[in-house]
């Protein structure tokens, strides 16, 4: 079997935003609407203060609420625990928004475009098809997964088989792979440091780790 | 819109250098003539120190070449009145008529001469941040070299807003225009405000996330809680501009609580002058044979030159010298005959032994302890004695560094900071050996791309360096340029970037208020602006902006609309980043945390068509030499190197015929290959179709070039610390010219030459401002300072939305950063909306209301206050740069000042509209 | 982490959705009590038919509500595990069945349609109980809240079409009771919730303290009716009384369903348990 799953080095993570970008670019997300984001945390009282950068989206989890309310079936699970949208059975009833924990899904009345109402002639370049109205997410860029795999790539090794925010990510921060292969980076990751999932008590079995320290608990 | 591509695909290689700790290798996305994405460098994994990455400002280049609001024609002004106030009247004309327009004023200056009545230059230029347009103006260095003398003294934030003090002082002492720890072997960092993580580009990101993974310490000394802060082992909020009292009581504690063996002795005694002796005048005790400065040697008991064969040196101590002399201000020999003299590590304990972590807990507004502590650990690190194996060689290994941010780089108390924070790292043998504080590049030094090369034997035992002369007959008292940077900071030196590191907020202030002993230097007839948005980007927004507009001529590559350019009489729109031609040098050691393992040059090929009447840069500088007549002499600069490399050398030329117009493509099929051969490497040439296909080409650069130490003690050479005799004498001898000539304005400068730092009450200069323009301080309690976030780091990218989309994940972006206690005295909530005063004028924004930030400071993110810069300027954002004055007063012996001001903050129901008063 | 920097109010379901909670609690509630009437020989058809409109309003408004209104028969797909699909589906059964029972006036018609009405009812509470992105509607207490005051609603109304005799004005009463003690088992849980923090701040604001203060108000005025009633108080008085307890009973529940889909709903914070350990000394000692 397989997972995909992702993992993020909470030691790395400068909140740059640069997945963020890199995922609005790459996936043509209108404004507002970011499948991949890096949360800006601040706990403590002054002088003494923590300040951590933590990037969020889908969590492709292995039971995932989302698709447990969709009521279309537009929202499903594949084999290797990625969990995507059908554009064309979603009646954007936002129910599964409601459903995420994460917060990691969007739904937009009306596309709009970077400098307003008129798309500049990059957006118009895209060949793609319009999602407003429908809820939309981060698919671990399903699509570049499928292509590689198809190509005899590696996701999480060869950057064509891999997220776009993996891909851009400075400091090292974001992994991906299969977390059901032993010789996968992640699995050395996880096995190597501490992690955590989050809202792990809501029994959704995320598919995104974050490491926060060395060693094994 | 969920993305598929169809039709025609294509990848290109390109480059991204908007901010100076690039450049980015990057892959440019094509689908059908459009680009829609820039990616990464995957194939530069193996030789890019950030793993071929690119920083998140890359990914706004896609919004910023099809910007609906580009200027894309050349424009004229038809209103000849300028002013924020006033609408230019752009109306397009065609290229020729805009390049004949220009080139009829060049002609007509040229026939004139190129110096006006005052003997300063008819021409003037500005640049934008770091040295990066030049990444972007394909070919006009030729044109600018074709030319002749040029004005650069009119800044846009340079010399105030970079780290001024490290670029003169540590070029000065090691080599290091810019200065960074050797993060990839370092152990424990002292952090003073230094924003690795933010403008550090991916180069330092990724060398710093894997240095966190492996074990580093690095604390965090600022006042607020930066993105740095937050990665770092521990931040210690210090209050503004104190570091100086902070770092000189390290120096303390280490010299007055530590053994001496925590030190690095031999590398005290040997490669520094901490042995020189130093006689009560204050000047090195010297060998009345030889002018050489004298040691005491211990095995004799007598003092001897520094570089007596076999010497024993003392590093401590005082002791009589019998006959001896030292040199003054001027050559002024005075003789020294048993006079008592001390070490100059003497000198320096006995300058620090007030300087107790007590005393320094009470500037700074840290604890003793914490001092302590911090002390204890960089010498527990320091791992004093170790070595390591770099390139075959066994070097010293100190892993312990010491950075410095920039505002407290700049201004008053950045001498002091630097000195600290090299004498800290020399004292434990850390200085440009693996693990230590390193420079990264030379700029006031030839050659800019070796700075080991730069190292050639000067006086006394020390690097040779080019001061601007300050000697009775030598010194140049009628400034050449309108910042007087040659005439009033010697330490700038007259390279090619003096200028623009000299003074450069001089040049606004005297074109309106010019100093009574000189006269009021004439405008510049013709004023180029590239890349640079002084209306917003320096300080006083409004009054500069008042002073622009009174500039008789101004050609603005222009972009889109914005602050500056509404002030220019022709605007000309060059191609941009993923629409024209350029090869850069990347790799070797050089700026912002940029240590890689190979050198080499990189291509950036247009992608895409350019936009509208858009036109590559080498195409309208090379027009621009044709139609002002300077043909001949800007294709010889080409050969000459203008382009980055010279076009023939050492078994190759490819170099083009002077008298012939050449298209852009010849010209940088010519750079190409001669860079490629130039490199070495397999002595295969490269030409431009090759560049096109593979985008870079690099050879390997040996890593123990990263460091200057193997080269220093190559030729023998010492480090120039502790102790300043150099600055102190060119400070009398700049003292005597000034006051020979009456001038006295520039003397609580001429206080920063001494030949130790001493603390001064730093942070009062602020509050003293405030007194000065009449005000009272107590109606401005707070510090003002400002910060950054990465997607604006540097670059021009206020008006891409997708920017200021990425940045609203960041707490305070577009905001004012208020501790909560604070606000909460205020009356202000979070997302309030508050105003910024202070006594030039008041910005307005939202209130983000923090923990990680001092009671009595605030912190404005960026450079906003857009009036005219299209999507920039219905954000409403708020900038420090409104709010901070042009001031002589806060202005250094360097010729900085520092982004620091004293504010007063008020909840208010409704934004107030930038620069009202 | 402080909860409030992650957790935003929930923008995608707004008035349109609170309608059909609102469409479907009343309702529901009038199917109930018109079944009742029914069985007990009161007039029910008025109110069931009542009871019906407002059902079929309130999927009216979700329809205009949703991106894709064209596709909406997808909403049928996933009765496994959708209580959205659930509810689509016991809804297209409770329509005819209503119309069929308030057409024909037939009292077996109408007491399935109840039974309809509260598995309609059931499957909007249990709709709000899994959207576990809303700590405020996550909480478990809510489905008793929902179907409470589905029935407060609806006896509430009947007071106003059906009849405003002590047997009904015991049942409105006996429904507002059961919602108040919902209510304040709701409001118990939730503070118990550290999740759900801000949405016990919106709670205690001044809309909502409003329609709290209806939801007694009505609970008073019926209670007062019934007092009116038994104490053979002239008609007028009585009616009075209990329609104005009735509208405030249904009222009052209507605001409660405003304030809990659109001004109550937050999104759950997104936290860390642990801070991430950035660095630390490798050589000498450990800080």
């Amino acid at each position: 079997m397989t997972r995909y799953v992702m993992v993020a080095d909470l030691r790395r993570c400068v909140g740059c935003q640069t997945c963020t970008a890199a995922c609005k670019e790459g996936n043509g997300t209108p404004p507002g609407v970011q499948w991949r984001r890096v949360l800006d945390l601040e706990t403590g009282t002054y002088p003494a203060v923590n300040r951590v950068f933590v990037p969020v989206g889908c969590q492709h989890c292995a039971n995932p609420p989302c698709m447990e309310v969709c009521p279309t079936t537009a929202t499903r699970q594949r084999t290797d625990g990625i969990v995507t949208i059908d554009y064309d059975l979603c009646i954007g009833c936002s129910y599964c928004i409601m459903a995420c924990p994460y917060d990691a899904r969007s739904l937009i009345d009306q596309t709009g475009y970077a400098f307003g109402d008129t798309p500049t002639t990059a957006e118009a370049a895209r060949t793609g098809r319009e999602t407003a109205g429908v809820a939309t997410k981060c698919s671990f860029c399903v699509g570049r997964i499928d292509a590689g795999l198809a190509r005899g790539l590696v996701p999480g090794l060869d950057p064509d088989a891999t997220p776009l925010c993996v891909n851009s990510c400075i400091s090292g921060a974001l992994s991906f792979g299969d977390i059901e292969d032993p010789a996968s980076p992640v699995n050395r990751l996880l096995a190597e440091n501490q992690s955590f999932r989050m809202h792990e008590s809501e029994g959704t079995e995320p598919g995104f780790h974050y490491i926060w320290d060395k060693g094994t608990l | 819109m969920s993305v598929t591509d169809a039709g025609s695909v294509r990848e290109i290689p390109s480059f991204c250098y908007n901010c100076v700790a690039g450049p980015d290798l990057m892959t440019v996305r094509v689908v059908n003539g459009v680009a829609t994405r820039i990616d990464p460098c995957h194939a530069a994994a193996a030789i890019h120190p950030g793993l071929g990455k690119i920083c998140v400002k890359a990914f706004g280049l896609v919004q910023k070449t099809y910007n609906p609001h580009r200027v894309l024609t050349p424009m004229k002004r038809t209103n000849p009145n300028k002013g924020r106030d006033q609408d230019p009247g752009f109306v397009p004309i065609s290229w020729d008529e805009a390049l004949d327009t220009i080139a009829g004023r060049l002609n007509d200056i040229r026939a004139r001469g190129l110096l006006d009545e005052a003997g300063l230059p008819r021409v003037a230029a500005t640049f934008g941040h770091g040295g990066t347009p030049q990444s972007y103006m394909g070919t006009f260095p030729a044109f600018l070299s074709a030319w002749g003398q040029i004005d650069y003294s009119f800044g846009s934030g340079q010399g105030v807003k970079c780290v001024h003090s490290e670029h003169l002082y540590g070029e000065f002492w090691h080599r290091g225009f810019t200065v960074c720890a050797d993060t990839v072997h370092t152990r424990y960092i002292i952090s003073c405000g230094n924003n690795a993580e933010v403008s550090g580009g991916v180069c330092a990101v990724r060398r710093h996330a894997d240095a966190r993974i492996r074990g580093v310490k690095r604390v965090q000394i600022e006042p607020h809680l930066s993105p740095t802060g937050a990665c770092s082992a521990e931040w210690v909020p210090i209050r503004p501009k104190t570091d100086p009292a902070f770092l000189l009581a390290l120096v303390h504690t280490i010299l007055f609580e530590h053994e001496r063996s925590a030190l690095d002795l031999p590398f005290l005694r040997d490669r520094s002058a901490a042995p020189y002796l130093v006689a009560d005048d204050g000047y090195y005790m010297r060998d009345p044979a030889s002018g050489k400065p004298l040691m005491w040697d211990e095995a004799s008991g007598a003092p001897v030159p520094f570089d007596t064969p076999g010497v024993q040196p003392a590093l401590e101590g005082r002791f009589i010298v019998a006959d001896a002399m030292t040199r003054g201000p001027d050559d002024e020999i005075r003789p020294q005959r048993s006079a008592p003299a001390r070490t100059a590590f003497t000198a320096m304990a006995d300058n620090v032994r007030l300087y107790t972590p007590e005393w320094a807990a009470e500037i700074c507004d840290i604890p003793a302890e914490t001092i302590r502590h911090i002390a204890s650990e960089f010498l527990e690190n320091a791992c004093i004695g170790e070595t390591i194996e770099i390139d075959g060689e066994m070097l010293p290994f100190r892993p312990v560094a010491i950075t410095l941010g920039k505002t407290v780089n700049n201004g008053w108390g950045a001498y002091e900071c630097c000195w600290a924070r090299t004498m800290l790292a020399t004292l434990v043998g850390a200085l440009e050996v693996p693990g230590g504080t390193l420079g990264t590049t030379v700029r006031l030094n030839r050659p800019h791309e070796n700075r080991l090369l730069s190292v050639k034997p000067g006086e006394d035992g020390f690097m040779v360096s080019n001061f601007n002369a300050t000697g009775s007959n030598s010194w140049l008292s009628k400034p050449s340029g309108r910042n007087a940077h040659r005439t009033l900071v010697p330490i700038v030196g007259n390279s090619p970037w003096a200028q623009a590191l000299g003074p450069t907020h001089l040049a606004w202030m005297f074109s309106q208020d010019a100093p009574k002993e000189w006269p009021k230097p004439p405008l510049p007839e013709i004023w180029f602006a590239f890349r640079t948005n002084p209306g917003i980007s320096f300080w006083d927004t409004a009054k500069l902006s008042r002073a622009m507009a009174r500039m008789p001529f101004i050609v603005a590559f222009a972009y889109t609309f914005d602050e500056t350019n509404h002030m220019a009489d022709i605007l000309l729109p060059d191609a941009t980043d993923l629409e024209s031609t350029q090869l850069i040098r990347v790799g070797g050691t050089k700026f912002v945390e940029q240590h890689w393992d190979h050198i080499g040059v990189a291509l950036r090929a247009p992608a895409v068509e350019p936009r509208g009447e858009a036109r590559d840069f080498t195409w309208i500088s090379t027009e621009l030499a044709r139609r002002a007549g300077l043909l001949e002499r800007y294709n010889a600069a080409l050969n000459k190197g203008a382009a980055g490399t010279p076009l023939n050398g050492d078994g190759y030329d490819f170099s083009l015929a002077t008298d012939q117009v050449h298209d852009v493509d010849t010209i940088w099929n010519a750079v190409c290959q001669a860079s490629t051969v130039a490199l070495g490497g397999t002595g295969e040439v490269k030409d431009l179709d090759w560049f096109k296909q593979h985008g870079h080409y690099v050879v390997p650069f040996k890593r123990e070039d990263w460091y200057l130490y193997p080269t220093m003690k190559r030729l023998g050479l010492r480090f120039e610390l502790p102790y300043q005799e150099r600055l102190l004498r060119v400070g009398e001898e700049l003292g005597r010219r000034l006051h020979e000539q009456n001038i006295h304005w520039w003397d609580s400068q001429l206080d920063e030459y001494v030949a130790l730092p001493q603390w001064h009450d730093v942070p009062e200069r602020w509050v003293q401002s405030i007194r000065d323009t009449g005000g009272d301080p107590a109606d401005y309690p707070l510090w003002g300072i400002t910060t950054k976030v990465m997607p604006y780091t540097t670059g021009n990218n206020a008006g891409i939305p997708l920017m200021n989309e990425v940045s609203e994940n960041l707490r305070g972006h577009g905001a004012v950063v208020i501790n909560a206690a604070t606000a909460a005295k205020l009356g202000i909530a979070n997302g309030d909306w508050v105003e910024v005063r202070s006594p030039i004028g008041a910005t307005a924004g939202h209130a983000a209301v923090v923990q990680g930030c001092r009671p009595d400071t605030i912190v404005i993110p960026g450079q906003f206050d857009h009036w005219k810069t299209p999507f920039a300027k219905d954000l409403a954002f708020p900038s420090l740069n409104t709010v901070v004055p042009l001031s002589l007063a806060l202005t250094d012996a360097t010729g900085s000042g520092a982004d620091v001001v004293r504010v007063a903050v008020r909840k208010i129901d409704r934004p107030v509209r930038a620069g009202a008063a | 982490m402080t909860p409030s920097m992650t957790s935003r109010h929930q923008r995608n379901w707004d008035l349109r959705a609170a309608g059909n909670f609102i469409g479907g609690g009343t309702g529901s509630g009038l199917f109930v009590t018109a079944a009742l009437a029914a069985a007990a020989g009161a007039p029910f058809r008025l109110a069931l038919a009542i009871g019906l409109a407002c059902v079929i309003a309130g999927l009216s408004l979700v329809w205009l509500e949703i991106g894709k209104p064209w596709r909406a028969l997808n909403v049928f797909f996933h009765p496994h595990t959708s209580w959205m699909t659930r509810e689509a589906i016991v809804a297209g059964i409770l329509v005819p069945a209503g119309l069929i029972g308030a057409v024909a006036g037939s009292t077996a018609v109408t007491a399935v349609a109840a039974v309809l009405a509260c598995g309609f009812l059931y499957c909007q509470a249990l709709m709000l109980r899994a959207a576990r992105g809303i700590p405020a509607w996550r909480q478990q207490e809510i489905v008793p809240l929902i179907l409470s005051t589905g029935l407060a609603e609806g006896s509430g109304f009947y007071l106003l079409v059906g009849a405003q005799t002590s047997n009904w004005l015991v049942f409105a009463l006996f429904a507002g009771l059961l919602r108040e003690v919902a209510w304040l088992a709701y409001r118990a849980g939730l503070g118990r919730t550290p999740a759900a923090a801000r949405s016990v701040a919106v709670f205690g604001t001044p809309p909502a303290r409003f329609v709290r203060a209806a939801q007694l108000a009505g609970l008073v005025l019926i209670a007062l009716a019934l007092a009116a009633a038994v104490l053979a108080a002239p008609p007028a008085v009585i009616l009075a009384l209990a329609g104005a307890g009735g509208a405030l009973a249904a009222l009052a529940g209507w605001g409660l369903k405003v304030m809990l889909i659109t001004r109550a709903a937050f999104t759950r914070a997104l936290a860390i348990p642990v801070i991430p350990i950035r660095g630390r000394s490798t050589h000498a000692r450990q800080s």
